[in-house]
């Protein structure tokens, strides 16, 4: 939740890059929208549920087998290009409380866009 | 950064999630009566899309009984979460009182989901404002997470097929004009069906 509002604090600077956020979890799509709403949010929240497959596809899915038998995916980014080509990604360890700043997730944009 | 008018119920973990994708972009009703979503508007309620289906709800009130949302369908249902503690709450529980005792037999049911409040306290606190629509007990949170619910007070409209038709999150009118017309305009739906 605090990624969350984190990326929500720093959506200006994302937009200056041209940058679309997507945020995307194996949750309900009525809990999701409960939640966005909740948290007002200038960037979608995209659902996976139930199959998974995007998760999945991205390797997103926890790495702990009692939280991936759940549908819990890990918290992670990626960044994509224009040419829908993943250019980076990051993925958080630690639990909930652990905030990743925007800093790394701005500076590679940035890198990629050429600014 | 939740809305200001929220209480502040939340716990971490109660929803995961997973991850965020950054994508470069390369570019940038008949006239005179309000529709549904010219009522949804003017309340200032979310409505959902079609085709959304509603989490399953079953819960024990403060009075024993069992509720089951699936066993609601043909009645219009409020859902509200709400705790004792929540100063955002309380005005709402008399005007949800007043719904209840004014279109109860017409086809609402109003279900208030408590979360993480002690039964004694809760029957204290119904008792202390006349509520009589059944108090439903939410004490680990459960309900609240399948809902998404991540602050209080935050309330849901379900049409008389199901379908969920409207979610505040935050306090809302719901002792006005527009409120108890959004009750009757849903309430009548079943009605058009059934002819």
């Amino acid at each position: 939740m605090a990624n969350l509002s984190t990326r929500k604090a720093d959506y200006p600077k994302f937009q200056e890059l041209n940058v679309q956020i997507l945020g995307i979890s194996t949750n309900h799509p009525f809990s999701q929208k409960t939640f966005a709403e909740s948290l007002q949010l200038p960037y979608p929240l995209l659902s996976d549920f139930p199959d998974l497959q995007v998760t999945r596809q991205y390797g997103g899915l926890s790495g702990h087998p009692t939280l991936a038998k759940h549908g819990i995916a890990e918290r992670a980014f990626f960044l994509i290009d224009i040419q829908g080509i993943v250019r980076q990604q990051w993925v958080i360890q630690g639990g909930e409380d652990v905030v990743f700043s925007s800093e790394p997730l701005l500076k590679a944009a940035r890198e990629v866009a050429g600014k | 950064m939740r809305d200001k008018h929220l209480c502040g119920w939340s716990r971490q973990g109660v929803q995961v999630w997973g991850f965020v994708a950054l994508v470069l972009m390369s570019a940038s009703p008949a006239a005179g009566q309000p529709t549904l979503v010219d009522l949804l508007r003017v309340l200032n309620l979310s409505a959902y899309a079609p085709g959304l289906g509603l989490p399953h709800l079953t819960g024990q009130t403060v009075t024993g009984e069992t509720v089951s949302v699936t066993e609601l369908r043909g009645r219009v249902v409020l859902v509200h979460f709400w705790a004792t503690w929540c100063g955002e709450c309380r005005p709402e529980m008399s005007l949800f009182e007043r719904l209840h005792q004014d279109f109860a037999a017409q086809g609402l049911t109003v279900l208030g989901i408590n979360i993480r409040d002690e039964t004694p306290r809760i029957q204290r606190y119904a008792k202390d404002l006349g509520l009589t629509y059944p108090l439903v007990l939410d004490p680990e949170g459960v309900i609240a997470k399948a809902y998404g619910v991540i602050g209080l007070p935050t309330t849901f409209l379900v049409g008389r097929d199901g379908r969920p038709v409207a979610l505040a999150v935050g306090p809302r009118a719901w002792g006005s004009a527009e409120a108890r017309t959004l009750v009757q305009a849903l309430l009548a739906e079943v009605v058009a069906q059934a002819r």
